[in-house]
C-alpha cells in the first residue's frame, strides 16, 4: 500500500514536469486532418496564402538559420524542387527566425533558395501544433490534406518518398 | 494481494521510464551559486557550473557558424559591483554525420563560465542580490529547439576589509 500511494506521489511529480510546456488537447495539422490556412509574407514582402496552393503537393518546411540539421535539408528540398516542380510540386520554407529578417534574406541569397521562404508568426506554429522543434516538415496532399508531418531532419531517401506520395495524390475537382 | 503487488510494479515502472524520459528535455541546468564573501574595494572570481541534459548540445560562446547563436551570460549586478572578464571555455568540435562536413563548437555535458567580481569602495557593507540569466539553443544529432533562458542569482556579502596587524614595531624609546 505505502508503495502504491508512493508510485502515486511520484507519477504526479513526474507527470507535472511532463507536461509543462507539452501540447495539450488534439494535435493540430495531425495525419490525415485538413492543413491550417494561413497568410505569410515571403522574402520579397509578398503573401502567400496556403489555399491558394491547392492543387500542389506542397511540403511546408519550418525551419530557421540558426538551425543545423534544417540547413541540412535544404539542399535536398531545393534539388526536389527542380526535380518535381513540373509534376506539382510546391516546397514552402518557413522561417521560425526572432532575429534580423537579412539574415534569412542572405541565407536564401547564398544557398539559391528556389521556393518561397515565408517568415513565420507564433500564431502559425500554434495552428500547426505548437513547433517544439526544428526542422518541422508536412507533407500536404493536393487536396490540403496533411499526409505525413516530420519532426526532425529526416534523410533524402526519406524526404523524397513523402514528396511523392504528396504529388500521387489526385486533386478532387 | 498479487493485483496490489502488479500496480505496484507498474507504477514503479512508469515512474521509472518517467524520470529517465526527463533526461530527454533539452535543457541547461544552472548550479545553485554560493554567497560570495568580498570585501569592499576588493575582487572574488565568480564561478558558474553548467549542465547541458545528456543527448543535447549546445552552442559554445563562438559558433563556428555566425548564424548560430551562442550561450551568453548576462549579469546585472547593483550599483557599485562589477562583473567583469566572463571567461567560457573553448568549444568541443562536434561533427554530425546529418549534417555533412561542418563541424559545431558546441558545449555538452558540465561546463563552467567564470567571471570576476569587484566591489567599489562606496559600496555598502551587506548582502546584495546579482540577477542573471544564461541564453542558449540547444540541439541533439537530429532537431534544433527554439532558443531558452535560464535564470542565475546569487548573493554578495559586501564584508568590512579587515584591519591588517602593523608589522611595525616602534623601536623602544629608551633607544635614541
Amino acid at each position: 500500500m505505502v508503495v502504491v500511494v508512493a508510485g502515486l506521489l511520484l507519477m504526479g511529480k513526474f507527470r507535472g514536469k511532463f507536461t509543462a510546456g507539452a501540447r495539450t488537447g488534439p494535435v493540430a495539422a495531425d495525419k490525415g486532418s485538413a492543413a491550417p490556412d494561413f497568410v505569410l509574407s515571403d522574402l520579397q514582402g509578398h503573401t502567400v496564402k496556403l489555399s491558394d496552393l491547392r492543387g500542389k503537393a506542397v511540403v511546408l518546411n519550418f525551419w530557421a538559420t540558426w538551425c543545423p540539421p534544417c540547413k541540412a535539408e535544404i539542399p535536398w528540398f531545393i534539388e526536389l524542387q527542380k526535380r518535381y516542380g513540373a509534376q506539382g510540386l510546391q516546397v514552402v520554407g518557413v522561417s521560425m527566425d526572432d532575429g534580423d529578417q537579412k539574415d534569412v534574406e542572405k541565407f536564401a541569397a547564398e544557398n539559391s533558395i528556389n521556393y518561397p521562404v515565408l517568415f513565420g508568426k507564433d500564431s502559425v506554429a500554434d495552428q500547426y501544433g505548437g513547433i517544439s522543434y526544428l526542422p518541422t516538415t508536412f507533407y500536404i496532399d493536393r487536396n490540403g490534406v496533411v499526409l505525413n508531418r516530420v519532426f526532425g531532419q529526416a534523410g533524402r531517401d526519406e524526404i523524397e518518398q513523402d514528396v511523392k506520395r504528396a504529388i500521387d495524390s489526385k486533386a478532387h475537382s | 494481494m498479487k493485483l496490489s503487488h502488479s500496480l505496484a510494479s507498474f507504477l514503479l515502472l512508469f515512474c521509472a521510464s518517467a524520470a529517465l524520459a526527463q533526461g530527454t528535455s533539452p535543457s541547461l541546468s544552472v548550479a545553485p551559486i554560493g554567497t560570495l564573501v568580498i570585501t569592499r574595494g576588493g575582487k572574488a572570481q565568480l564561478d558558474i557550473a553548467l549542465q547541458v541534459n545528456r543527448g543535447f548540445h549546445v552552442n559554445s560562446n563562438k559558433p563556428n557558424d555566425e548564424l548560430l547563436l551562442p550561450t551568453v551570460v548576462h549579469l546585472n549586478p547593483p550599483q557599485g559591483i562589477m562583473i567583469v572578464n566572463i571567461q567560457y571555455p573553448a568549444g568541443e568540435q562536434l561533427a554530425l554525420p546529418m549534417i555533412g562536413n561542418e563541424k559545431l563548437s558546441v558545449y555538452t555535458g558540465a561546463f563552467n563560465v567564470s567571471a570576476e567580481v569587484r566591489i567599489q569602495k562606496s559600496v555598502a557593507l551587506g548582502t546584495q542580490r546579482v540577477h542573471g540569466e544564461v541564453k542558449y539553443q540547444a540541439c541533439d544529432n537530429r532537431q534544433c529547439f527554439p532558443p531558452k533562458t535560464a535564470p542565475l542569482e546569487f548573493d554578495i556579502k559586501v564584508v568590512r576589509p579587515k584591519v591588517r596587524k602593523s608589522t611595525y614595531t616602534p623601536a623602544s624609546p629608551h633607544i635614541r
